[in-house]
């Protein structure tokens, strides 16, 4: 629906209306300091009822839909719908975002919470899943494409560790 | 699964080592320089840019 994923309204819309959400993926590289351009958001949520309930109202006026399905397909953006089903990739009217219920590698919300920091970004406060477990959750999605990224999360951390230790 | 109570083991990947070769580490330098929300803020407006380009080339078309 929209050829720009506002990554700031995302988190806006989600830290308003108090989402249990953790940021993965190409954001949660980009937080540390990557510098490859990602196209969506990917967060792995709370799967309690008042977080489903929290994340339905966070992102109902964004209009979220099955990305890459057909138009006309019937889709409720609801609790049951959530409920029913664990990962979701939607686009929006601000953009593409992906609902993660479980991580391969990292589990639930709840076991990967102990593997988060707490940021700043756009004016609010969210939390992102540690560099090292970020490189470990791409090691263990095992996927080709992510071959690049991992090896500049690597040397990211290598440098960090350095800079530290100096 | 992530260990519990401790951060994650990497041990070295051989296909990653090959790869890091190519990673431009004067630029990664200077992200770790930057706050989280300036890193952030950088993103955003890369991306906007990246939208426009695309749109312009899709009127042009």
């Amino acid at each position: 629906m929209s050829d720009f994923t506002d990554f700031a309204r995302f988190m806006s819309a989600l830290t308003d209306h108090r989402v249990d959400f953790i940021i993965v993926g190409g954001v949660a590289g980009s937080l540390h300091g990557a510098a490859r351009a990602t196209y969506d958001l990917d967060i792995v949520y709370a799967r309690d009822p008042t977080n489903l309930a929290r994340l339905v109202a966070a992102l109902d006026r964004l209009q979220p839909y099955l990305r890459g399905a057909p138009k006309g397909l019937p889709f409720r953006w609801d609790v049951e719908t959530l409920a029913r089903g664990l990962n979701f990739t939607l686009t929006t009217t601000a953009g593409n975002i992906d609902l993660i219920g479980e991580i391969a590698g990292g589990g639930r919300y709840e076991d990967l919470l102990q593997h988060t920091i707490e940021v700043e970004a756009s004016g609010v406060r969210c939390r992102c899943v540690k560099l090292r477990s970020l490189i470990a959750l791409k090691r263990a999605a095992g996927r080709p494409r992510d071959f690049d990224a991992i090896a500049e999360l690597e040397v990211l951390l290598e440098e960090q560790e350095r800079m530290e230790s100096a | 699964m992530l260990p519990r109570d401790k951060e994650p083991d990497l041990p070295p990947d051989p296909v990653i080592e090959a790869y890091k070769k190519d990673i431009d580490r004067t630029l990664l330098k200077e992200t770790l320089k930057q706050t989280p929300a300036q890193r952030f803020a950088n993103l955003q407006k890369f991306m906007r840019s990246v939208a426009g380009l695309r749109g312009a080339a899709r009127r042009r078309a």
